[in-house]
């Protein structure tokens, strides 16, 4: 393992703390007026998913956690695990709900995710910027809203539901961040 | 005659609402001092000299005679040094609200790197004097505020909302020790850390007992970690958590090395008399017995010029007035800071300070 310093930290990066391996989620560099300063961190759990604060020294030391990507295939869901495999050994891997995160509401069976990986342990889905899901059940435009912007509900193949523009119809494909939820376009083809 | 047309400018975005309550917060200040009769101050923000603080990184500037000859100059960092000068002049107790600067403060959602802060300054008071202006301040604030109609309504007399959680500003606050705080929320003994000897007046706490305390919490420690340092690690993971609660709390009695203009305490000098105001977590004011010995001041000054050589800060031009200014005699007095643009996010239920500006730094 290798020593990062608090100015290396960076968000969805992977560090032990106390022992364990934590994801941090958020960072901030805090230099309080009459004191030295600090770096104030929000870390994940990846064992129990939970979120604990915790200040820095700056300058202090943490130890990265080697971590590599995997391109793995999404199977199903097992109880509260996701399972994976890697297409050219064939191994499953079993991701946990707390791991997997608000992603899981994206996974779509057979689809194949870049999942983070220490030595045989999945740690959790590189999400992509887009994800592009069908739509499954929309209600049609009601006539004569012409408000700019108007939205409604839609129900994607997933199960996931999102607001989009009222010209999306059941079928159409659209991309969404997965990081803000958010509908971004449609991308029928 | 051409009509006015609605404003197109989308590239900036102002939230009205918060300007109107920030607003009001000023005017509400003055409001609060001119009916105590205080005087309103205004000191300069170039200056060519400073108070040094050892972990303030400060804006230089340089000023450009008709010659165009350079002279360095700084930006102010607080009012203090003039404010304190104007108080041994005989300017009585006042208040100032100043655009003041800090370097490198970007990047945060509490800090800018400038910023607008209030300090008020009364005589012949020690800090619980100013501990008690605090409570009726935000009260005083918060009457007109809700006159106004500029806070939720529908909630408890004398609360706010901040963050989905009641704030009680009129209840009585929690006013606690620094020591209370340590053997409460962190289990630790203010005596199993500090050496009541082994030190004196102008050195720094030694670090040895309390790095001992912080490793066996499991803090990493390093041989190269001041006392204050590692003090400030535990205070901010262990105490300062427990102060987003529905009532303010005021930690007062702070150790010596985090008190570098305040007065020691008469019956143990490892303690300054400074106090830190908390509501709903958010870290609002700053205040300090004033420390009036010109020795003692001199002595920390140069302590603390040895520490922000050590942590490479820039180098800054002592403000040798200021110490004139002691040596001339500063009346017995108590002084705060308390920033202004964090008490309208209080108001405006807000987590980041560029709610509040009308143009915000990133």
């Amino acid at each position: 393992m290798s020593q990062v310093s608090t100015s290396g930290f960076q968000k969805g990066m992977f560090i032990l703390f106390r022992g364990e391996i934590h994801q941090i989620v958020t960072f901030q560099h805090v230099n309080p007026g009459k004191g030295s300063a600090f770096v104030r961190t929000k870390l994940r759990n990846l064992k129990t998913a939970n979120s604990i604060e915790f200040t820095y020294k700056s300058g202090e030391q943490a130890e990265q956690v080697p971590v590599f990507v995997k391109e793995l295939q999404y199977l199903y869901k097992d109880g509260s695990n996701f399972v994976f495999m890697d297409n050219s050994s064939y191994e499953q891997i079993s991701l946990s709900e707390s791991l997997v995160g608000d992603f899981g509401k994206y996974l779509k069976e057979g689809e194949i995710y870049q999942v983070y990986m220490h030595e045989d342990k999945g740690l959790g889905i590189r999400a992509p910027k887009k994800v592009k899901l069908k739509v499954t059940e929309a209600d049609e435009a009601v006539k004569g809203n012409t408000v700019s912007g108007a939205k409604k509900i839609v129900l994607l193949e997933t199960g996931l539901k999102i607001a989009v523009p009222l010209f999306i119809k059941t079928g159409d494909i659209v991309s969404v961040d997965p990081e803000s939820g958010q509908y971004v376009e449609r991308v029928n083809s | 005659m051409e009509l006015a047309s609605a404003p197109k400018n989308t590239l900036i975005k102002i939230n009205l609402k918060n300007w109107q309550i920030r607003s009001e917060i000023t005017w509400q200040i003055r409001n609060y001092f001119r009916n105590l009769g205080f005087r309103e101050a205004e000191t300069p923000t170039l200056r060519p000299s400073l108070i040094p603080e050892s972990y303030l990184e400060v804006f230089k500037t340089q000023l450009l005679d008709r010659n165009r000859k350079g002279k360095k100059m700084y930006l102010a960092a607080s009012p203090e040094a003039s404010l304190k000068k104007l108080l041994s002049a005989g300017f009585g107790n006042c208040f100032e609200i100043s655009r003041v600067f800090r370097n490198s403060e970007t990047g945060s959602d509490s800090h800018q790197p400038e910023f607008t802060m209030l300090e008020w300054y009364r005589v012949n008071s020690d800090y619980i004097g100013i501990m008690d202006d605090c409570f009726k301040l935000f009260n005083h604030i918060y009457i007109s505020l809700k006159k106004k109609s500029l806070i939720k309504s529908g909630l408890p007399d004398g609360t706010i909302q901040y963050s989905g959680k009641l704030i009680n500003l009129k209840k009585p606050w929690l006013k606690i020790s620094m020591s209370e705080a340590l053997k409460k929320y962190a289990q630790i003994d203010f005596d199993n850390i500090t050496d009541k000897d082994g030190w004196d007046l102008n050195s720094r706490f030694p670090a040895v007992k309390i790095s001992a305390v912080s490793a066996k919490k499991g803090y990493q420690v390093s041989e190269y970690d001041s006392w204050e340092e590692i003090f400030n690690q535990i205070y901010l993971n262990e105490i300062e958590p427990h102060f987003k609660g529905e009532t303010p709390v005021i930690i007062y009695d702070f150790p010596r090395p985090m008190a570098a203009l305040a007065k020691l305490k008469e019956d143990d000098p490892r303690l300054a008399e400074r106090f830190e105001l908390y509501i709903a977590g958010l870290e609002l004011a700053d205040c300090y017995s004033e420390l009036t010995d010109w020795r003692e001041q001199q002595a920390r000054f140069e302590e603390e010029t040895k520490l922000r050589k050590k942590l490479t800060k820039t180098p800054v031009k002592w403000d040798r007035e200021f110490i004139m200014a002691l040596k001339s005699g500063l009346p017995l007095s108590s002084g705060v800071a308390l920033g202004i643009d964090r008490t309208a996010m209080l108001f405006c239920d807000t987590k980041n300070i560029r709610d509040v500006l009308l143009f915000p730094f990133e």
